[in-house]
């Protein structure tokens, strides 16, 4: 079930929230975790199973390793079932078809393909299973004892399907206590309807621009047009996957948890590292952590420097989803991370600050496109267009057309893309007086009717998918 | 506590009002179970069964359930119309919001034309040509012949070069009426602003034409009678883009006082002396009056044609309005809607020896998906 949905917003959400809040504390969890069960199954009632034997098999280990683990060698075993399980059940349900379709290129071979359907979210809970039994192993947090409580933890509705990947050791303390103060949950209030606002109002009307410029021939694609979709696409993924961490964080607060943000206006970088620290954060720290550093991160010299960074980025691609284009796609920012480290990044600092906007929104858009054309052929064919070498004319009417037509939207993205929004509230929040109070008073006023405006477009909706939903 | 907090709690409270107001709604309200406006049965509460929540069957009907009987959902969806219009959107959902009050459907590229030129193409190789007249005529639709009402940059697809490839392909001899349409541009109005169809004087326009190309006599306008059945016909379009001020259509239709017409419905048996049923006009589809709506076959007998002629008419909902003009000069018309009927227009004719004419008459908007264009042959 996505958050920006008719039966989200307006049976599952208030049932939820009205008997989270009736009931004493010591019911809450338990609440909790029957609501992220039927949230789960309500998209998927047959992976459950899958979802209940990974975190069975992460907490047994954890549960072992705290009894059985002041000596590190066995330690290591526990580590090692659990971590060997969890990408074993991922390998299999995300990536056997992946591997069949390479062997049989590779090989010319004819084995059938398993036409699995991907468990929803199995990218995000296995990372977060994970990172409790490596932290574990590390001595960082100590075991759950009750095996509903890690449930709970892992099956948490808010960010079950698409993230933000929160670390055990972040909530740890709040699954045992916290409290549901006013204040917070107006503020995670808030914050879900601008992450709904967001999703609703732009994501999904620049997703149709995008839908309608890829679909277009070959031969009606002007260079500009080309452009106009891919920077659409990129705005659309951005507000899509930022909306749901929106929704996801409004709500952990509206439930009493603190999840650490997840991007930090990404499409404003002034460099490809500076993007990969704005841009879905829980997972480049994920890999950071548990990949990267142990690895030896930049310490043990050039080479095992550039070998670490081509194995965190060919993973960081893999993970998005199984097919090429994905694996290209971080092998692309690996290669660009790489050069900016050695090659061009000191002269790159040199340069004027909206150059080096230029410079990493150039990259991040012509990246996006990898990204968004499974393809091989289509995404040759895109790209050619792209840079003209279908020998088709710069620019059309056409592309003015769609400027017009969705000129509403990519305003309001490109202007949202950037923190106007904490600009201006810290600029009303030093309003004193009544000219504060009246700007405030519109600005929620504004808000209401955004309110209804996003539920006009859901009723009408038909174009209503949740990109990150599948990864 | 400051103002600027106080004003926030208060936002606060409204916000949670409207979901909480509507949730109430949504579920404690009356259900209707058939939306007019969308032409269709809204979603049924589905029966729980232990089989059905685990193949996630019951999730899914909950979930269309509630989606189809949100409160006010007309309501809402006008509001999103008239948000992206007051917002500068020229074109919904494939529609464009086009000058003097005109919707217009937007023309997609076409992806069948090979599939279709084949079809015809075999149809028009298996009838006997000695014996029939056979006629293609593709119609172009507003988006063609309004090209100059649509707004600004639009991009026009161009149906006619489509229409000269088709007509090429197959080489059936053609019946182009784009040029009668041009010509009566300043004279009325060729198509409804709220529908996707050519009003009845679009289809006088296309009936000159084919008379002009079969060297036929047509009957001049003036000779009929016009008589205007409605002024609040809210056509496909209107369904589309929701825009509930938008205007509605008149629609007018014509009889000659000399014919004498048997009209038989084969599939239902009913048999009629109008080639109009007004009973549509209390309904939404108004264009359904044309014909009596969907049939398989259509049986059409003029007592006072005095010709020998019979027509077979293969045709999508375009042929509807024009049939009262055709019925002059045929003594019967056989209307197929080959979508339906399954035994093969070209067998019929080998049975049907009294055939002397086939027209196969499909507007260019729908042509590409049209179902029925398998059923020709």
């Amino acid at each position: 079930m996505v958050f920006s949905s008719i039966p989200f917003l307006f049976f599952f959400l208030p049932i939820c929230f009205i008997l989270y809040y009736a009931v004493p504390f010591s019911w809450k969890n338990g609440i909790l975790l029957l609501f992220s069960l039927i949230f789960y199954t309500w998209g998927e009632p047959r992976y459950i199973v899958l979802l209940l034997f990974a975190t069975g098999v992460d907490y047994i280990n954890g549960r072992l390793m705290e009894r059985y683990g002041a000596d590190k060698k066995i330690r290591t075993i526990f580590l090692c079932s659990s971590v060997i399980i969890n990408l074993s059940v991922l390998a299999f349900f995300k990536y056997a078809d992946f591997i069949i379709s390479t062997i049989n290129i590779v090989f010319g071979t004819q084995i059938k393909p398993l036409g699995l359907s991907l468990p929803i979210g199995i990218s995000f809970y296995t990372f977060q299973t994970m990172s409790y039994i490596i932290d574990l192993y590390r001595g960082t947090i100590r075991a759950e004892h009750s095996y509903l409580r890690y449930l709970t933890y892992v099956s948490m509705f808010p960010q079950l399907v698409a993230g933000p990947i929160v670390r055990f050791a972040d909530v740890q303390r709040e699954l045992h206590t916290r409290s549901t103060d006013r204040e917070e949950v107006r503020q995670g209030i808030l914050r879900f309807m601008m992450g709904l606002f967001k999703k609703v109002l732009i994501a999904n009307r620049v997703g149709a621009l995008w839908e309608e410029i890829s679909s277009l021939g070959a031969g009606q694609t002007s260079v500009a047009t080309a452009w106009l979709g891919a920077l659409s696409f990129t705005l659309q993924l951005y507000f899509d996957f930022s909306a749901y961490s929106d929704m996801a964080i409004g709500m952990g607060r509206m439930l009493g948890f603190h999840f650490h943000e997840n991007f930090n206006y990404p499409l404003t970088a002034v460099s490809v590292t500076d993007f990969w620290r704005r841009w879905h954060i829980s997972l480049s720290t994920w890999f950071r952590d548990y990949v990267y550093i142990p690895l030896g991160g930049n310490r043990r010299g050039v080479l095992r420097h550039l070998r670490n960074i081509a194995v965190v980025w060919f993973l960081t691609g893999l993970w998005h989803g199984a097919s090429w284009n994905f694996v290209l796609w971080g092998v692309y920012y690996g290669i660009l991370l790489a050069l900016e480290k050695y090659v061009w990044g000191s002269r790159l600092e040199k340069l004027p600050r909206w150059l080096r906007h230029a410079y990493a929104l150039f990259i991040i858009v012509f990246g996006f496109v990898i990204f968004a054309i499974t393809d091989a052929g289509k995404l040759g064919t895109y790209i050619g267009l792209m840079l003209g070498l279908a020998g088709n004319c710069p620019a059309d009417s056409r592309c003015l057309w769609y400027l017009y037509n969705y000129g509403m939207e990519l305003i309001s993205a490109c202007v949202l893309a950037c923190p106007v929004y904490l600009w201006i509230r810290r600029k009303v929040e030093q309003m004193k007086g009544g000219i504060g109070v009246a700007v405030v008073g519109i600005g929620y006023m504004m808000g209401a009717a955004l309110l209804l405006l996003s539920v006009a477009y859901l009723v009408n909706d038909t174009y209503n998918p949740f990109l990150y939903f599948r990864f | 506590m400051s103002t600027q907090d106080k004003i926030r709690k208060i936002a606060v409270i409204i916000y949670c009002g409207i979901i909480l107001g509507l949730t109430v709604l949504l579920l404690a309200f009356p259900k209707e179970e058939f939306s007019q406006n969308e032409n269709r049965y809204l979603a049924k509460f589905p029966e729980f069964s232990g089989e059905s929540y685990l193949s996630g069957e019951y999730m899914d009907s909950l979930s269309d359930w509630l989606s189809d009987h949100f409160p006010m959902r007309d309501w809402f969806m006008g509001c999103k119309t008239a948000f992206e219009i007051a917002t500068g959107k020229r074109e919904i959902d494939g529609v464009y919001i086009a000058k003097d009050d005109y919707l217009i459907e937007a023309y997609d590229t076409p992806v069948n034309t090979q599939r279709i030129c084949d079809t015809f193409r075999n149809f028009y190789e298996k009838t006997d040509q000695s014996k029939v007249d056979t006629r293609l005529m593709l119609i172009p639709t507003a988006v063609t012949i309004y090209q100059d009402k649509l707004p600004a940059l639009a991009p026009g697809e161009d149906q006619t070069a489509t229409a000269k490839g088709i007509y090429d392909k197959t080489g059936i001899p053609s019946i182009d009426c784009s040029g009668k349409l041009y010509e009566a541009v300043p004279f009325g109005q060729l198509y409804y602003r709220t529908d996707h169809h050519w009003t009845t004087f679009g289809a006088y326009q296309g009936y000159a034409a084919y008379c002009e190309a079969k060297g036929l006599r047509p009957v001049p306008l003036e000779d009929f009678s016009a008589q205007k059945v409605t002024e609040e016909f809210a056509g496909t379009l209107y369904s589309k883009v929701n825009d509930y001020h938008h205007v509605k259509d008149d629609i007018v239709v014509y009889t000659h006082p000399d014919d004498r017409l048997t009209v038989t419905y084969t599939d239902t048996g009913e048999v009629a002396d109008s080639l109009y049923n007004m009973e549509y006009l209390a309904e939404k589809d108004k264009y359904s009056l044309f014909l009596n709506n969907i049939h398989t076959l259509v049986e059409i007998e003029n007592a006072n044609a005095q010709v020998e002629d019979v027509l077979v008419l293969i045709k999508d909902s375009y042929a509807n309005s024009m049939v009262p003009f055709l019925v002059h000069h045929y003594r019967k018309i056989y209307v197929f809607d080959t979508r339906y009927y399954k035994q093969g227009v070209s067998d019929f004719l080998t049975e049907h020896d009294e055939v002397t004419d086939v027209l196969i008459l499909y507007n260019m908007n729908t042509l590409d998906n049209d179902s029925g264009i398998r059923g020709i042959y």
